[in-house]
Parts: C-alpha cells; sequence; structure tokens
C-alpha cells in the first residue's frame, strides 16, 4: 500500500481477528479498565476462532496489513467447546508455511485471552506491535496495484 | 510388467462380464511414443487397451469423483424407486489409493461405489526430464526395460538410465504400493528411497527467509492460472473452488503478482493433510512451476506436527478436522509468559 512504502512517520497497521466470548470481552475489559495499548490494532470480531477461514490472514496481509494477529479462549475454555483447539491446528500449519514461502513468523502471530484477561490483551498488543515495527512495513504478498 | 498388463487385462474383462462395475478408468497408449493417458473402458472387449508402464502419470482417483457426481447428478431427476447404482473400477497405484481413501474419508462416494484394482508401482518418467536427457528432441519412438530406457530421436538411439528420469515424487514415494484394494494384480514393488523424502524441503528451510522469498516469487511469477493443477487434483474436488467465488473475491483478476501468489497458497494450504505427492499438478503444469517445492512442506509439517500421513489410512482423519489436547502449543505468541 502506497502509505506502507513511505517509512517516513510510517505506523504499523495490524490487523486483529478476536474470538466474541473471550479476547474481544477481553479487549473492552482492557478498555473500561482504561489500560493503555498502542493504537495500532483494527479488531474483527468473529464468533470463535474455530469460524476464521485462514484465507482472512492472507487476505489481509495482501490488502496492506503489516501484521495479524489471531486470538480466542484458552484451550478448554472455548465457548463452543473445541473451536480454538481445531485454530490451533490450522494456525500452527499456516504460520510455518508462510514463514517458508518467506513472510516473517512474528506478522503472523496467534494467541489466547480470556475475558478476565484485559491487561493481558494489552500486553499482547504492545507485544506485536513491537514486533512488526522491528521488521518495518510489510511489502510481501503486499498488493502492489490497487483494485480501487 | 508384461505380466501385470496381461493380468490387468483379464481382471478387468472380468469384472466388466460379471457386471461388477458399470466402467473401469485405466491407462491406455498415448498418441505420442512413450506416453500413456487415462481412459474408459465400458465394453469387456476393449479390456485389451488396457496397459500398466512407466508412462502413467495422471493420478486417477481424480476421474472416479467425476463418474460418481456426474451420475448422482443424472440421479436427481429420476423417481427414487427408478435410481440405479453405478460402481466404478479404477486402476489404482499407492497414490492414486490414498487419494481413494482421501474421497472416502471426507464421505464423497461410498466404498461400494469404487472397485480398486490395485497395481505394484515402481514410479513413471517425468516428461519433462526425458526431453531434457534427449536434449529437447523429438520422440519418435522407444521402449522400456526395467531400469532403462531406450529412445529414439532424429539424430539416433538413446540408451537412458531410468532413475535420472524418474519423477521426483517417484523416487522418494512412501506408499508405491496400493494401502487399499479390491483385488490386486502382480506382486508387490519394492520399496523407494522414503528416507529421502523431505531432503529438499530441508534445504529449502535452512535457505535465509529472503531467498526462500526469492525463490517463491519468482516460481509463482511463471504461473499463468490456467488452472490445470487444480483441475488434475483429485484432493480438488470443489464444486466452486475458492479461486473462482466472487463473494468474497479470494483472487483478484488483475495481473499483480500478489493475486497469483494468493491463489498459489491458498489452493496448496488447501492440501494440508490431504496431498498425496502424486506429481499430477506439477505433471501437467504448462509453466513449469515448482510446486512440489512448497506442497511437500505441508506435508511434512503434517506429519511433524500431527503424525498425519495423507491418505495411508482410513482410520486417521484428516488432520485439520480434527484436534488433540497435547497438539503443540510452543507457537503461540506469549508475552511476559503470563495467561492462566
Ligand atoms: S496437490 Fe498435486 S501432488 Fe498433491 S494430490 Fe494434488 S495433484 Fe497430487
Ligand atoms: S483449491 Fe481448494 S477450493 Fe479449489 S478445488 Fe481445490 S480444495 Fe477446492
Ligand atoms: S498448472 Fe502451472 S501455470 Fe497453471 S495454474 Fe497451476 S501452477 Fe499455474
Amino acid at each position: 500500500m502506497a502509505e506502507n512504502q513511505a517509512k517516513e512517520g510510517w505506523e504499523p497497521k495490524i490487523v486483529a481477528i478476536v474470538c466474541n466470548w473471550c479476547t474481544y470481552a477481553g479487549a473492552d475489559l482492557a478498555g473500561i479498565s482504561r489500560i493503555q495499548y498502542p493504537p495500532n490494532v483494527r479488531i474483527i470480531r468473529v464468533p470463535c476462532t474455530g469460524r476464521i477461514n485462514p484465507f482472512y490472514v492472507m487476505k489481509a496481509l495482501q490488502e496492506g496489513a503489516d501484521g495479524v494477529l489471531v486470538s480466542g479462549c484458552h484451550p478448554g475454555e472455548c465457548h463452543y467447546i473445541s473451536g480454538n483447539l481445531t485454530a490451533k491446528r490450522k494456525f500452527a500449519t499456516l504460520k510455518r508455511f508462510l514463514n517458508y514461502v518467506g513472510v516473517e513468523g512474528d506478522r503472523t502471530m496467534f494467541t489466547w485471552v480470556s475475558a478476565s484477561e484485559g491487561d493481558r490483551f494489552a500486553q499482547v498488543i504492545k507485544g506485536v506491535t513491537q514486533a512488526v515495527r522491528e521488521l518495518g512495513p510489510a511489502s510481501k504478498l503486499t498488493k502492489k496495484i490497487s483494485d480501487k | 510388467m508384461e505380466n501385470i498388463e496381461k493380468k490387468l487385462r483379464e481382471e478387468v474383462r472380468k469384472l466388466l462380464i460379471e457386471k461388477k462395475v458399470d466402467a473401469v478408468i485405466g491407462y491406455e497408449d498415448g498418441t505420442l511414443p512413450l506416453t500413456a493417458t487415462p481412459c474408459f473402458i465400458a465394453n469387456p472387449d476393449d479390456a485389451d487397451k488396457l496397459v500398466w508402464n512407466r508412462f502413467c502419470t495422471q493420478n486417477l482417483a481424480k476421474f472416479v469423483h467425476d463418474l460418481v457426481m456426474q451420475h448422482k447428478e443424472s440421479q436427481k431427476r429420476v423417481k427414487p424407486e427408478d435410481r440405479i447404482k453405478k460402481a466404478f473400477g479404477v486402476v489404482a497405484r499407492g497414490c492414486t489409493s490414498r487419494s481413494l481413501v482421501i474421497h472416502l474419508q471426507e464421505l464423497q462416494y461410498d466404498r461400494s461405489e469404487c472397485v480398486i484394482i490395485g497395481v505394484p508401482c515402481t514410479g513413471y518418467v517425468d516428461k519433462k526430464k526425458l526431453a531434457t536427457a534427449v536434449n529437447q528432441e523429438e520422440i519418435l519412438g522407444g521402449s522400456a526395460t526395467k531400469d532403462e530406457l531406450f529412445v529414439k530421436t532424429a539424430t539416433g538411439e538413446k540408451k537412458i538410465a531410468l532413475r535420472e528420469v524418474l519423477a521426483d515424487n517417484c523416487r522418494t514415494c512412501r506408499f508405491n504400493n496400493p494401502v487399499i484394494s479390491d483385488l490386486m494384480v502382480g506382486e508387490p514393488a519394492p520399496p523407494m528411497d522414503a528416507a529421502s523424502e523431505y531432503a529438499e524441503v530441508d534445504a529449502f528451510e535452512n535457505l535465509p527467509i529472503e531467498k526462500r522469498w526469492a525463490y517463491f516469487s519468482k516460481e509463482m511469477a511463471k504461473c499463468i492460472r490456467c488452472a490445470a493443477c487444480r483441475n488434475t487434483c483429485p484432493s480438488c474436488y470443489c464444486r466452486i473452488c475458492f479461486a473462482e467465488q466472487s463473494q468474497p473475491q479470494w483472487v483478484g483478476i488483475g495481473d499483480d503478482p500478489s493475486d497469483t501468489q494468493m491463489f498459489q497458497l491458498m489452493r496448496m494450504y488447501h492440501m494440508v493433510g490431504r496431498c498425496v505427492d502424486c506429481g499430477s499438478c506439477i505433471s501437467v503444469c504448462p509453466m513449469g512451476v515448482d510446486l512440489r517445492k512448497f506442497l511437500k512442506k505441508l506435508d511434512k509439517d503434517a506429519f511433524e506436527l500431527f503424525e498425519h500421513r495423507a491418505g495411508a489410512s482410513l482410520d486417521s482423519p484428516a488432520p485439520l478436522s480434527t484436534y488433540k489436547e497435547n497438539d503443540k502449543e510452543d507457537f503461540i505468541f506469549n508475552p511476559g509468559g503470563g495467561g492462566h
């Protein structure tokens, strides 16, 4: 994306795809507890991490995200019992595969944040933003010609 | 091989005469020398067309799926009481049988709808390697023995060692004998060099990340998105493939390199635990894209992470359709080691 190419004043753009029951509630708690975290993250709420098509992660990278975070309930706490466990398998293979073709591992992050972990949510966002900032703007897999 | 061919023809003729199958999918001689092509046999007298040799390349499981689906489609407009069942025979070597296992596991059809005629396999000739071995000269004729090929071109006859032109996937094949079959033709073939199966992937993993990206983008830049790889792949049977979906549109129709990369990454990702390394996609690719380098990585990971080998057994379900409590977690981002 054009603005990514200008390193000057560049801020990482991070897409966070989070589940409704744990991580989204965790983000909410961080908000109402007024815990500070970097404003670089765009949150997309889905019912469950098991519902996340791995294509979303690839597509976000193509559309100009510098990093993608997927976060759901801790193992054993999934609202749908095992959605996060099947998601774990998908993301383990996806992360390895993207890294294999040359997309830095730190651009695709996976974690768990529960509804009571507002502080952990802030920490995760800080950590991911920091890691992506160190990598710099994404250009691999990024669409150069905009469809729009 | 001659004996296997003879027995194969007899068995197929018998199956057709006894009406155990409605048609058999096998291979016949191609129109060019040293080639074979898939064929469909419904008449017992045509069984003599069947061949089983070094040039049988395509994975025939694809056609079993096609025929079963066509038949089911044709029965939709028939009154339920008038519907007929059909069964299709298929000449299956190791990888073909594994693709059939995948179809069965994914509930595409019933076991009774296919009759698996198992054949032992010692690998097929990679036609691109063969073309290189004869300096791209036109092949006018030839023959094959157990470990050698004799190839006639305009400039004379050339003797080529088979192991030099064997397809990469065959050279390191772990399942060259069928994993399931209704009947076996011939004795099981000796094992291939499965120990070095992941050598290429290991070497690639050890390259610096920028080199890997450079290779990936160079290979993908060759791709013209003709979709032949998908069309020939037995695991690619979706009625509507993501590649043609318009809502959402996963793959842009422009010529931006990232659109091709998306198409490839997405199609390959659909092969986690589902690619049997039959090499069909590679053999049909008109641009010579090195797909195997990437597909084999998914295969390696499915084994490393989930101890899964695609289609090796009916009892081991597709790895992404299930989970284990103790699946590896080392990739989970954990700032400050927190959590609870
Ligand atoms: S992806 Fe290629 S090698 Fe793998 S099963 Fe499909 S056609 Fe065979
Ligand atoms: S690429 Fe995926 S969506 Fe397309 S046919 Fe293959 S498995 Fe189906
Ligand atoms: S067959 Fe080759 S050129 Fe055609 S879409 Fe597949 S990789 Fe691309």
